[in-house]
C-alpha cells in the first residue's frame, strides 16, 4: 500500500489549465478560466441552456458564506468542477462547483496596518497549470497549489508600508503572471509587472510614470513623478495576435490638487499596450490628460474585430469613468470615435481627431468646492462591462451622479493618503441614480436602459442565451433581455452586490454565480 | 535559507531592545505568565507554546512582529483578520505572558546551517518527498511542509517523524467507500457534511460526492505515514526535524 502511494504521487496530474486552454477559453464555456472569461475582456459566454425563455425559472443552487466583514468584489473562476475565489482581505477558497462545499482555504495573515483606499478588497485569482495566483493587500503575489492551497511561492511586489497594495485579479499570459498595483491615493509610482509562473521571479516591470529622461517624462515637473500614482488595479486584456497586453491605468497623485504636477502626467488615466514578452510600451492612449477629478482609466478593455468606416479593424471598446465612451484602434492606439454616455458638465466634447477632451472653464476642484458631473466615482468604474457578439451591443453599469470637488493642500508622507482634499459625494440636492445601458459600440448610441434607483457597483455578464446578468447595491441579481433591456428575472440576495457575474456548467447544467453581501451565490434552473 | 533564518532570529532578539521594553521579567513574572498562558493561550498555541491551531510561539520568530511592543499589542488587542482574539487583562498581566514567551524563546535555538542542509538531503533521500511537498516539489499524500516551521516546534516535528499517529489532523483522515456502480472510492478527507463529502483522491483529483450514493463509508483516522523510528538514526531525526523547523512563510508583517 505504501509503495502504491509513492507511485501515484509521481504520476502526472489530471486537468491542468494550460496556456493553450487559456487561449481557447471561449471554446470551453463550461469553465470560467480567467477574470473576464476570455483574453478579449468580453465577459460573455456561449452557453444557451439558460436563455430568454426559461431564465425566469432560475433558483438558488447553493450559497457559500464567507467569515469576513470586508467588501467582497471577487470574480470566481471555475476549472473542471472546482471553483476558486478570494475572500477578502487576501484569502483563497476552493469549493466544489456543484455544491459550494469547501475543498481548501488559504488564509493570508495580513499585517495590522495596511492602507487600501477603499476597503481591504480583492477581485479574484488567476489559474494556470495546477496553480492558483493571488495578490494580497500587503502587496505580495502568492502562488498556491490548486489541489491543496499550499503555498508554492510568495514574492513581494512592492512595499505595503509605502501605500502599495494588490487588489487586482492577476492575468496569466504565456508562462507569466501579470500583476497590477493599487495605491493611487497614497502617492505610489505605478507599474505593471510580469512574474514567472513557475518560480515567482519577476520578468519585467513597466512603470506607468516615466522617470526623468524617459519618454513621457516631459509631462511631469520636478520630483512629482516619484509620487505620481498611475495604479493598475483592474485586470486588463491580452491580444495574442499582436502579443499585446492592454491595461488601464489610474489617476495621477495627488488626486484633486494638480498644482505639483503641471503637464499631462503620462501615463496616468491611460490605456497602455505592452509587448507581452518584454513589457515595452507599444502604444498608449490617455483619456484624461492632467486629471484632477480621480477619473481612472481602470475599466476592462474590450477587444473586438469589427468593420468600421468601411474596413475590418482591430478595436478596443472603452466606456470611461469620465462619462465618455471611446473606440480605439488597437494596432496603434489611435482614437477612432468617442461619445458621451452619461451626464457630464466638465467637457465641451472630445476633439474629433484626437479624442482629447475640450475642457469647459471652472471645472477644476477649488477650495470652496466645484460642482461637476460625473462625480468622483465616475459615470462607470471598475466593474466589468460585457460585449455580446450576437446582439453586437456593449453593456455597462452607469452612474448618473455628481460631486462637489474640493481642493486642499497636500504634503507627501510615505504610506499616508496623498489626495489633496476630499470631494463631497451623494449630495442631498438630488440623489442621482444608476442604470444598466446597452450601447451600439460602433457609434456609442444608447440602445436601451434599465433604470436603477441606486447606483450599482456590479459588473455585467451576457450570454448566447441573449440574457444580460447584473446586480445592484440593493442586493438584487437580475437578468435582462439582451436585445431590449426588459427584466426577465430578479432575486434579492440580501446583501450589496459589488462584484462581477460568471457562468459555467456543473454536471452538464448551466450555472450563474456572483458574489453578493459576504457570500457567493450560485443559481441554476428549476428542473 | 537557514542563514537567513538565523539572521531573522537574531533580529528578533535584537528587537527586544526597541523603545518599549517589558517591565515584568522577574522569575515570578515568568511563572505567573506561564499560568496565564496555560489557561488562555495553550488551547490554540500548545501547552508549551509549540503550536497547534495557532502558530508556534516558542521559536522567537513572530509573524505579526517580534518586539515586546508587538507582543503586548497582539496579545492585548488580538490580530485582525485571524482567529487571535484580544484579552481584557491589565498590561502587567500581559507583560508576564510576554516574559514567559521570552523564556521559551531563550530555550529555543534554530537548527545549525549544516544540520539543516543535512536534514534537507535526508528529506529527499529517505523518501519523505514522495508524499510531502515543499515549495511545490513532492507528493500531496501527506501534509505540505512548505511553512511547517511556523506552526510546529522541533519537538513536535521529531515526534511526527518517529510516531506519525501521535497527532493526525482531520485533513489526513482517509475515507473509503463503494459507489453505486460498485467502484471503490477513496482518498484524503477535506470536508464533509450530512449529505456530501469532499476529498483528494488517489489520482490527486479533487472530488465531491453525495453520501447517498456511497456504500460502506468508512473514515480511517490513522496516519498513512510509516514510522521512521527504525529507519533513521537519532541524529538523522534531529537533522530532519531541524531542517523542517526552518521552513517559514515569506512576507507578512515586519
Amino acid at each position: 500500500m505504501k509503495l502504491v502511494f509513492c507511485i501515484l504521487a509521481a504520476l502526472p496530474l489530471p486537468a491542468q489549465v494550460t496556456y493553450e486552454r487559456l487561449l481557447n477559453a471561449p471554446k470551453e464555456p463550461g469553465n470560467w478560466l480567467m477574470y473576464s472569461g476570455r483574453y478579449s475582456g468580453w465577459r460573455y459566454s456561449d452557453l444557451t441552456q439558460i436563455n430568454q425563455t426559461n431564465v425566469s425559472r432560475l433558483k438558488t443552487k447553493w450559497v457559500y458564506q464567507m467569515p469576513t466583514t470586508h467588501l467582497v468584489e471577487t470574480t470566481p473562476l471555475v476549472a473542471d468542477g472546482v471553483m476558486y475565489f478570494t475572500e477578502p482581505p487576501s484569502n483563497v477558497v476552493a469549493v466544489d462547483a456543484e455544491t459550494g462545499k469547501q475543498f481548501w482555504r488559504y488564509r493570508r495573515a495580513t499585517p495590522q496596518k495596511v492602507n487600501v483606499c477603499c476597503g481591504q478588497v480583492n477581485r479574484g485569482v488567476a489559474l494556470a497549470e495546477d496553480r492558483v495566483f493571488v495578490g494580497t493587500v500587503d502587496a505580495h503575489l502568492v502562488a498556491l497549489d490548486a489541489k491543496t492551497g499550499a503555498v508554492l511561492w510568495d514574492v513581494e511586489v512592492a512595499d505595503y508600508t509605502k501605500g502599495y497594495s494588490v487588489t487586482v485579479a492577476p492575468l496569466v499570459v504565456k508562462d507569466m503572471v501579470i500583476c497590477g498595483i493599487a495605491g493611487g491615493e497614497y502617492g505610489i509610482r505605478g507599474f505593471l509587472d510580469a512574474y514567472d509562473l513557475k518560480t515567482g521571479k519577476r520578468r519585467w516591470r513597466f512603470y506607468t510614470i516615466p522617470a526623468p529622461g524617459d519618454k513621457g517624462s516631459e509631462t511631469w515637473s520636478g520630483d512629482a513623478w516619484k509620487t505620481g500614482g498611475g495604479s493598475t488595479w483592474v485586470t486588463g486584456a491580452f491580444d495574442p495576435e499582436q502579443n499585446l497586453i492592454i491595461w488601464g491605468t489610474g489617476n495621477p497623485s495627488p488626486d484633486w490638487n494638480g498644482d505639483v504636477r503641471p503637464g499631462d502626467n503620462l501615463y496616468s488615466d491611460s490605456a497602455i499596450a505592452l509587448d507581452a514578452d518584454t513589457g515595452a510600451l507599444k502604444w498608449y492612449y490617455q483619456h484624461v490628460p492632467h486629471d484632477v477629478h480621480d477619473w481612472d482609466s481602470v475599466q476592462v478593455p474590450v477587444l473586438v474585430d469589427e468593420e468600421m468606416q468601411g474596413q475590418k479593424r482591430k478595436l478596443v471598446y472603452w466606456a470611461h469613468r469620465n462619462a465618455f465612451y471611446y473606440v480605439l484602434d488597437r494596432t496603434n492606439g489611435k482614437f477612432v470615435l468617442g461619445k458621451q454616455f452619461a451626464t457630464q458638465t466638465w467637457a465641451k466634447g472630445l476633439d474629433p481627431a484626437t479624442g482629447r477632451p475640450v475642457r469647459l472653464p471652472n471645472v477644476d476642484p477649488s477650495p470652496e468646492g466645484t460642482y461637476v458631473w460625473p462625480g468622483v466615482q465616475g459615470a462607470t468604474n471598475w466593474y466589468s462591462p460585457s460585449y455580446n457578439p450576437l446582439t453586437k451591443y456593449f453593456y455597462l453599469a452607469v452612474w448618473e451622479n455628481r460631486s462637489v470637488y474640493r481642493k486642499g493642500d497636500q504634503e507627501y508622507s510615505p504610506g499616508n493618503r496623498y489626495i489633496g482634499s476630499v470631494p463631497l459625494i451623494d449630495l442631498p440636492d438630488e440623489p442621482g441614480h444608476g442604470a444598466i445601458r446597452a450601447l451600439n459600440p460602433k457609434t456609442g448610441e444608447r440602445m436601451w436602459e434599465y433604470k436603477l434607483h441606486t447606483k450599482p457597483w456590479a459588473g455585467l455578464l451576457s450570454t448566447a442565451g441573449r440574457v444580460v446578468f447584473g446586480g445592484s447595491d440593493e442586493g438584487y441579481i437580475f437578468a435582462l433581455d439582451a436585445g431590449t433591456g426588459k427584466e426577465l428575472w430578479r432575486q434579492n440576495t440580501g446583501g450589496m452586490i459589488r462584484a462581477n457575474p460568471i457562468t459555467f456548467t456543473s454536471k452538464g447544467k448551466q450555472v450563474v454565480a456572483i458574489a453578493a453581501g459576504n457570500a457567493i451565490f450560485a443559481f441554476d434552473l428549476i428542473p | 535559507m537557514s542563514r537567513f533564518l538565523v539572521a531573522l532570529w537574531a533580529l528578533a532578539l535584537a528587537a527586544q531592545t526597541d523603545e518599549v521594553r517589558n517591565p515584568r521579567t522577574s522569575p515570578a513574572d515568568v511563572a505567573q505568565g506561564e499560568k496565564t498562558f496555560r489557561s488562555h493561550c495553550s488551547p490554540c498555541h500548545g501547552f508549551k507554546g509549540d503550536g497547534g491551531r495557532g502558530p508556534n510561539l516558542a521559536n522567537g520568530v513572530f509573524y505579526h512582529g517580534s518586539s515586546d511592543a508587538d507582543l503586548l499589542r497582539n496579545i492585548s488587542d488580538g490580530i485582525a483578520g485571524t482567529e487571535m482574539p484580544g484579552l481584557f487583562y491589565s498590561p502587567d498581566r500581559v507583560w508576564q505572558v510576554v516574559a514567559y514567551l521570552r523564556s521559551l524563546n531563550a530555550a529555543s535555538r534554530p537548527a545549525s546551517a549544516e544540520g539543516a542542509a543535512q536534514g534537507m538531503a535526508l528529506f529527499k533521500s529517505k523518501g519523505c518527498v514522495n508524499c510531502h511537498r515543499i515549495a511545490g516539489e513532492g507528493g500531496r499524500m501527506g501534509p505540505d511542509l512548505s511553512e511547517i516551521g511556523k506552526t510546529r516546534s522541533v519537538e513536535h516535528l521529531r515526534q511526527a517523524i518517529v510516531d506519525p499517529n501521535a497527532d493526525v489532523r482531520q485533513r489526513y483522515w482517509f475515507i473509503s467507500a463503494t459507489d453505486a456502480s460498485g467502484k471503490a472510492v477513496e482518498g484524503y478527507l477535506m470536508n464533509e457534511d450530512t449529505y456530501t463529502v469532499q476529498f483528494l483522491d488517489m489520482g490527486q483529483r479533487l472530488q465531491s460526492l453525495p453520501k447517498a450514493g456511497l456504500r460502506g463509508y468508512k473514515v480511517d483516522k490513522a496516519s498513512k505515514m510509516p514510522s521512521f523510528r527504525d529507519k533513521l538514526t537519532g541524529g538523522e531525526v534531529t537533522q530532519l526535524a531541524g531542517y523542517l523547523s526552518t521552513l517559514r512563510p515569506a512576507g507578512g508583517a515586519r
